[in-house]
């Protein structure tokens, strides 16, 4: 019986707390800062409350990090050296070098660090990435990825919004799409960003664009905001080749209209999650992948490397939307 | 009575102009030139219009205007032409390939009181007039950023094949066309929102590549660029010639504007229906919204018949030359670029 603890219990700690639930591992633990949440949490999946981290980490064989972003590295270090497996939500880190240290010190410790890139695991977006290496469209020309949605609200302390917590909507964000088009296109050279915030520090929203050179010619067009009216939310990619195209703009795969006279109060969450209507979830397919991974010996879908490399193009972008220059990702540390 | 004609027929938009010319009511076709002649005497037939053998001839006849729809590096010596005898010149986009050329053709136009009007039919496209008009209401607010596309296959698809002397297949021919897909796509969006804005580009990034068509043309096919405008804004323009030819539409433009009021789109064929046929392989889209051509055609001759400056002017013309020049060169360079050489 593989035992899993859970790190944190905002919107990513519940969605994977449950997302274990369907999986034969046990949630033996959370520890979150949020005890009330954790402990609802903790008490509907039959698991125990921790406040503290150490305790956890002698009761379970993985650790699952939802946390704020610039709390991974600590927390991950520290699972490490526990000699536990992790699982650590995306951005992998709010530095390269915390990144970095993280993957080396579970490379060193012998354990396996998953990083939950999820859109790696959204159907429309494994399938085309099926589609592209199967050869439908041949050499990957140009890419063009689209995932705006609204300003996180701040309340709750909402650390989203604290740009040297999380990296802001760049980092946090667009991460995902620099993951995917890595996935799709190959290793990336340079970037060159612009986003409102990277002029504009104080600006009440963001929005930006980054042009990513891959290392075999492709090119990708990154477009990430926090900047639509709420609760909006628009996916959306494109993948020209020299063989084919494909193509699944925003807006297009959405099978359901609601249109009802009566408006209720609008239930809109602090966060942005983009959905469509699915017999699994996005999240509850990388968990239970993960599980595999873990107890089958399965190929992760998504590696620490993955997640290290992910976030040096995101740093990348953030660094060439507050510099006006192309920055080549290589040189990001 | 307005009486215009049309200098070549290289490009492909000659037509769809002449078809349009010939049902206004005060306009009257004097005739069409074309270097080429078999060219030239196939469309004089199509549309039951004159041809004359030499551009000196149709000018000879007595013109006010005429459309220039050469060949992109063939419009200097046209435009020049006219515009030393005091014709209007509309002509089609990019006006030039080069900066000496653009510029030569602005003053030569302005020096014989000849005026120039470049061929942006998204000026007049009804639904890229809607967001000039939110853009102006100033309901939209701060402008954040731009994400567009003016895509298309690849120009060569755009001759068919038992149509081979009418020569079109210049459009991947560096030494005509002055380039690939960024000479062909970055001009509608850049000067769409220079108009826009009311701001002008102050930098250009931009990356390039030739995967697409790779056995077939050897100009750049893939193209992403990312302006920066003087009141702050971005904007990536898509202008890769990534519409395989078995895509249901030649191409499209479509806009994105994310502004602190929110989010704005515009897909200017958007007002299409799908025919699925046994006639042919693949879906076709029909657009059935206004024709922005008809627009342009009628800006162009209101212009000469109120004699005032037309809406697009040369000068708009020049504008997105420097911009795309400076695609190139940051294409080349991998760094960002000030337009103008700035």
């Amino acid at each position: 019986m593989l035992r899993v603890g859970i790190v944190g219990s905002g919107v990513m700690g519940t969605t994977h707390a449950f997302a274990w639930a369907k999986t034969p591992a046990q949630v033996v633990g959370i520890y979150s800062k949020d005890v009330d949440r954790a402990k609802e949490n903790a008490s509907k999946l039959g698991a125990r409350f921790f406040d503290s981290l150490d305790p956890l980490l002698d009761a379970c064989d993985v650790i699952d990090v939802c946390v704020p972003t610039h709390l991974h590295h600590e927390i991950v270090v520290q699972a490490a050296r526990a000699g536990k497996h992790v699982i650590c939500e995306k951005p992998l880190a709010r530095t390269y070098a915390q990144g970095l240290e993280m993957v080396e010190a579970c490379h060193k410790a012998g354990v396996k660090l998953l990083v939950a890139h999820v859109v790696r695991f959204f159907p429309e977006y494994a399938a085309a990435k099926n589609a592209v290496q199967r050869g439908d469209v041949g050499q990957v020309a140009v890419v063009r990825l689209t995932r705006c949605s609204f300003q996180p609200r701040v309340i709750n302390d909402n650390w989203f919004v604290d740009f040297a917590k999380s990296g802001g909507m760049v980092l946090d964000l667009m991460i995902h799409d620099f993951d995917y088009a890595r996935w799709v296109a190959g290793d990336v050279e340079t970037v060159f960003a612009r986003s409102v915030r990277g002029v504009d520090p104080s600006a009440s929203e963001d929005y930006g664009v980054a042009i990513l050179r891959h290392t075999n010619g492709a090119l990708s067009n990154v477009e990430g905001g926090w900047a639509y009216p709420p609760p909006m939310f628009r996916t959306g990619f494109e993948i020209a080749g020299d063989a084919g195209l494909i193509e699944n703009p925003p807006d297009s795969a959405v099978p359901l209209g609601v249109y009802l006279k009566q408006v209720g109060q609008s239930d809109i969450p602090d966060v942005g999650i983009p959905g469509s209507p699915l017999a699994e979830d996005p999240y509850t397919t990388e968990i239970k992948h993960f599980y595999s991974v873990l107890t089958e010996g399965v190929e992760p879908r998504v590696t620490a490397e993955d997640g290290l490399a992910a976030l040096r193009i995101a740093l990348a972008a953030l660094q060439s939307a507050q510099t006006g220059r192309v920055v080549r990702v290589q040189e990001v540390n | 009575m307005v009486r215009l004609g049309i200098m070549s027929f290289a490009h492909l938009h000659a037509e769809s102009y002449l078809a349009l010319l010939k049902s206004m009511q005060d306009v009257e076709v004097v005739g069409i030139a074309d270097d080429n002649q078999q060219r030239g005497e196939h469309f004089a037939a199509q549309f039951d219009v004159r041809y004359f053998t030499s551009y000196e001839a149709l000018l000879d006849e007595g013109v006010d205007g005429v459309l220039v729809c050469s060949e992109n590096t063939k419009h200097t010596p046209l435009v020049c032409m006219a515009a030393e005898r005091g014709v209007h010149v509309l002509c089609e986009k990019p006006l030039a390939t080069t900066l000496d050329d653009a510029e030569r053709m602005v003053r030569v136009c302005r020096e014989n009181q000849s005026r120039l009007m470049v061929a942006f039919p998204m000026r007049f496209s009804t639904p890229a007039l809607e967001v000039k008009k939110l853009v102006d209401s100033g309901r939209l607010g701060r402008i954040y950023g731009v994400n567009s596309t003016n895509q298309g296959a690849l120009p060569e698809f755009h001759q068919a094949e038992n149509l081979t002397f009418l020569n079109r297949n210049w459009f991947v021919d560096a030494a005509l066309s002055g380039g690939g897909a960024m000479t062909d796509h970055i001009v509608h969006l850049a000067d769409l929102l220079r108009w826009y804005f009311g701001a002008e580009v102050q930098e250009v990034y931009a990356a390039s590549n030739t995967i697409l068509h790779h056995k077939r043309v050897n100009v750049e096919t893939g193209g992403l660029v990312m302006l920066t405008f003087s009141n702050g804004a971005f904007a990536s323009i898509d202008c890769s010639w990534s519409k395989p030819a078995y895509y249901p539409t030649w191409g499209g433009l479509k806009l994105e504007l994310v502004t602190e009021g929110g989010l704005t789109t515009m897909d200017a064929f958007k007002q299409y229906f799908t025919t699925y046929s046994h006639s042919v392989a693949r879906p076709l889209w029909n657009v059935w919204g206004s024709d922005a051509n008809q627009g342009m055609l009628t800006e162009f001759v209101s212009s000469i018949e109120e004699n005032r400056a037309p809406i697009v002017t040369g000068e708009d013309g020049l504008r997105a030359v420097e911009i795309v020049l400076a695609a190139y060169r940051s294409a080349s360079r991998r760094e960002p670029e000030r337009v103008g050489g700035g």
